[in-house]
């Protein structure tokens, strides 16, 4: 288990120093359990939100790269409805680009930066991605308003203490589906 | 989210002891750091050649300590093991050999296996004899185990014609003989050869052909197809010299039998076998099988055949499951179900009739066990692809290929000159092993594997369905079921569900056992015993006909390797042990390992990777042995090699 002491140290530089717009905790005790929040960036469609963020950490990490996805629902070519992420970090190579010299910090960041720049030409949500390449104003538009729905009302709760915001996050996030879902749906209406 | 929950749930429960535990893991890291800098060259590479390292904090250094201990001193002790017992009773012989394996995972057993070096054993018991080769190949790593199990089909006849008699002594000379028929095994190379495979644990199981079922046709004045030579192999087995040539040492033997069996050979009604059926079985478990007078009835024969099928097929599964004792325990348990099966095949019998089978006393398996290294898929595709060509060129052959789960399959099947032929081609990440390595997730990994297995085998029977006629419709569901159960439980496997599975394929025909073992397993009864009389000697073409092969063999692979796509490529040993190595002194400028985020300690040992780049050396040598690009950056470690590894 390299994976312990890593993570240990890990945690302690995520806690001193951690990234710019960036919390990362330990979830209970649990050391492969990782909760993190991202603060969306300013002059993006998630500013003003704060998107959580699960991290299951791999028995064989750093070997393997962690399992990051977010849990608050968000409007992004590059990020499914069910949060997970398509980032070449998050996988091992030859696909992906996971190394052991990163680190969760590190990973965090990037997502935070793929966040403000969405990768449309790598899109896990299609019709997101053609949205954002094609029709950027609309993509906008929809970012923000899931921003606003999901992102920032339990902005509060979720700084106070996971553990409250544990059922929080399962709501929204089954809110989630139930909004992409329904954006589905709507969606061809739309472009008809 | 529900994931999530469980999760929280789970950790408050016990903070306490999780903390612990941690504490523990970190002591345990600590030491393992300390024990590794203190590691000569050697040991270290020994050590971690054969995967006993673990995981930082996974064991403590005293359990390390034991671990190099034991490997430094394992070939010894295990080459005196492997001398031949012969006459001994295989039963007991499992538990002596237990021993040397403590571990659970296929690692250890491969390692250990590799270690042993070449062994040979053999034994009997009742009907059967066996012999039990291991082989490593210690440059390639590779390990051959082959195992061989004579059935007196005799016995069972003769047993069931005269019980008294069973004390005959039949089995001095067999197993003599069996144990004579030490071939000089072709090193697995045979099978890799073309490919330069440098270490793995490729696993081939290949029930061979044996002639004395070819004797056995011919003395009878049955239609003999194309019997003695084995030419069927070479399409898909992998070192098809090799049979021939055991069959060939084998002769011997199976013309005994056959006199015997001429001798004896007496009209048996069906009703008889099945009311034997139980006494055989009893004499079986027994041992001693004599060469009395056995009514050589078509059917008893047919039915004796299936057993035999299955035998080969359970040994299989049985060293599958328990990778740690395969050697000791496939001999045994095969024949364990053997006499299981006896009950089987006197019910068989009865429903067979009329079919008409004479089959080979004789089971080969060979087993082998490659570990296709990361780079080298191409060459594991090429042992697929050979096999498929050939399969292809001949005439009756059936290729089945599937994708599930992750792991790929290759099944064929083909037949010629009555000898029939199945492939079974598993590949299997690596990575699904290793995660468990010594460790906690062991037990997965040897589900995976044997589920693997077992799958496998389930394919074998699908294939089977869908080539062979009309008793097969009831294959298809037995299949699927029997894996199931094997599946559940693992252990319990042996006998009944997997055997199933096992014979049918040999018998295609509809002839028999199936339909025994659908009822046991599962009560699907659809019995197809008409089908039964057809089976006869024919040529290789046709395939329906299985009772007219008498040679079957089954090959199976697996092929442990890294997934093409996902899966990582990483170095050979040898190639990680190339680079270079130095041990950390004060004055070092870069003073982290990236790997674990650990500062250098005095005495680390350090590798250096051709970019400069430095890390301990068991940080780098595990992420070496799946990528072959430098952590920090990504800069291919190995120019020549680079294929595709750049990412």
């Amino acid at each position: 288990m390299q994976r312990a002491s890593r993570l240990k140290r890990e945690l302690q530089m995520l806690s001193t120093e951690p990234p710019p717009g960036i919390t990362c905790w330990q979830t209970e005790e649990r050391i492969d359990d990782l909760r993190a929040q991202i603060v969306g960036g300013s002059g993006t469609p998630y500013e003003g939100g704060l998107f959580s963020l699960e991290i299951k950490v791999p028995e064989r990490y750093p070997f393997e790269p962690p399992k990051i996805r977010f849990l608050t629902p968000i409007y992004h070519p590059n990020i499914d409805n069910s949060g997970r992420i398509c980032h070449d970090a998050l996988k091992l190579p030859p696909k992906g680009a996971w190394k052991p010299s990163l680190n969760i910090s590190t990973v965090l960041s990037s997502i935070h930066l793929l966040m403000a720049e969405p990768n449309p030409d790598d899109p896990l949500m299609a019709d997101i991605s053609s949205e954002f390449k094609y029709n950027k104003q609309l993509f906008m538009e929809k970012a923000r308003k899931w921003t606003q729905e999901h992102a920032v009302q339990k902005n509060t709760g979720v700084m106070e203490g996971n553990k409250e915001n544990t059922p929080d996050q399962k709501a929204s996030s089954r809110k989630r589906e139930a909004l992409s879902a329904q954006q589905e749906a709507e969606e061809p209406a739309k472009k008809t | 989210m529900e994931g999530s929950d469980s999760l929280d749930q789970s950790g408050s429960d016990q903070p306490e002891s999780q903390r612990r535990r941690q504490l523990d893991r970190l002591d345990r890291e600590e030491a393992f750091y300390q024990f590794v800098n203190n590691l000569s060259d050697e040991d270290y590479r020994l050590m971690r050649d054969n995967n006993l390292l673990g995981t930082p904090g996974e064991v403590t250094e005293d359990e390390l300590f034991n671990r190099l201990q034991q490997i430094k001193d394992g070939p010894e002790q295990q080459n005196n093991t492997p001398s031949a017992e012969t006459g001994e009773d295989p039963v007991v012989q499992p538990e002596s050999s237990e021993d040397p394996a403590s571990g659970d995972s296929l690692l250890d057993w491969l390692n250990t296996v590799r270690r042993t070096g070449n062994t040979t054993r053999t034994g009997h018991r009742g009907n059967q004899s066996w012999r039990a080769v291991s082989q490593t190949n210690p440059n390639s790593g590779d390990f051959r185990f082959s195992l061989e199990i004579s059935v007196n089909r005799n016995l069972a006849e003769q047993q069931a014609a005269a019980e008294g008699e069973q004390e005959s002594p039949e089995e001095s000379p067999e197993g003599q003989e069996v144990g004579a028929n030490v071939e000089p095994q072709v090193p697995m190379e045979t099978e890799v050869v073309e490919e330069p495979v440098v270490e793995e644990l490729a696993v081939i199981v290949e029930p061979e052909p044996e002639l004395e079922e070819v004797v056995s046709q011919e003395i009878l004045g049955e239609p003999p197809s194309s019997p003695a030579a084995p030419p069927v192999q070479p399409p898909l087995s992998p070192s098809p010299r090799r049979g021939q040539r055991r069959a060939r040492s084998r002769s011997p033997e199976p013309r005994r039998t056959r006199a015997r069996t001429a001798r004896s050979r007496s009209p048996l009604s069906l009703d008889q076998l099945d009311g034997l059926a139980n006494l055989r079985q009893a004499h079986s478990s027994q041992g001693p099988n004599t060469a009395t007078s056995a009514p050589p009835v078509p059917q008893v024969e047919g039915s004796s055949r299936t057993r035999q099928h299955v035998l080969s097929r359970q040994s299989t599964a049985d060293s599958d499951v328990q990778p740690p004792r395969a050697v000791a325990e496939l001999v045994p348990e095969a024949q364990n179900v053997e006499s299981q099966e006896g009950e089987a095949a006197g019910g068989e019998g009865g429903g067979e009739g009329g079919a008409a089978g004479r089959r080979p006393p004789t089971i080969m398996l060979d087993l082998q066990v490659r570990r296709v290294r990361p780079g080298e898929y191409r060459q594991r595709d090429s042992i697929a692809s050979r096999t498929r060509s050939r399969s292809q060129n001949s005439n009756n052959t059936f290729l089945y290929e599937s994708e599930r789960g992750g792991f790929r399959r290759t099944f064929s099947r083909s037949e010629r000159a009555g000898v029939r032929t199945y492939v079974s081609t598993i590949r299997i990440p690596i990575r699904r092993i290793s995660d468990a390595g010594l460790g906690e997730a062991t037990s997965m990994a040897l589900q995976s594997m044997i589920r693997q297995i077992m799958t496998g085998f389930g394919e074998l029977g699908y294939l089977m369905d869908s080539d062979s006629d009309s008793s097969d419709s009831n294959r298809g569901a037995n299949t699927p079921s029997d894996l199931g159960e094997a599946l559940n439980n693992p252990d319990a496997t042996p006998a009944a569900a997997p055997a199933a599975d096992v014979d049918e394929p040999p018998v295609a025909a509809g002839v028999r056992a199936r339909t025994v073992e659908t009822d046991t397993v599962e009560g699907l009864a659809t019995v197809p015993p008409a089908s039964g009389g057809r089976a006869r000697p024919r040529p290789p073409i046709s395939l329906e006909e299985p009772s007219s092969l008498p040679f079957l063999r089954l090959a199976h692979f697996f092929l442990l390797n890294d997934d093409d796509e996902d899966q990582p490529q990483g170095l050979t040993k040898e190639q990680i042990d190339n680079l270079s190595m130095r041990n950390f002194g004060e004055s070092d400028a870069l003073k982290t390992c990236s790997v674990c985020i650990t500062e250098y300690a005095e005495g680390n040992k350090l590798r250096k990777l051709p970019c400069s780049h430095e890390y301990h050396v068991h940080c780098i040598d595990r992420w070496l042995s799946e990528n072959s690009t430098c952590p920090i950056c990504r800069r291919a470690v190995l120019v020549s090699a680079n294929r595709e590894s750049v990412v």
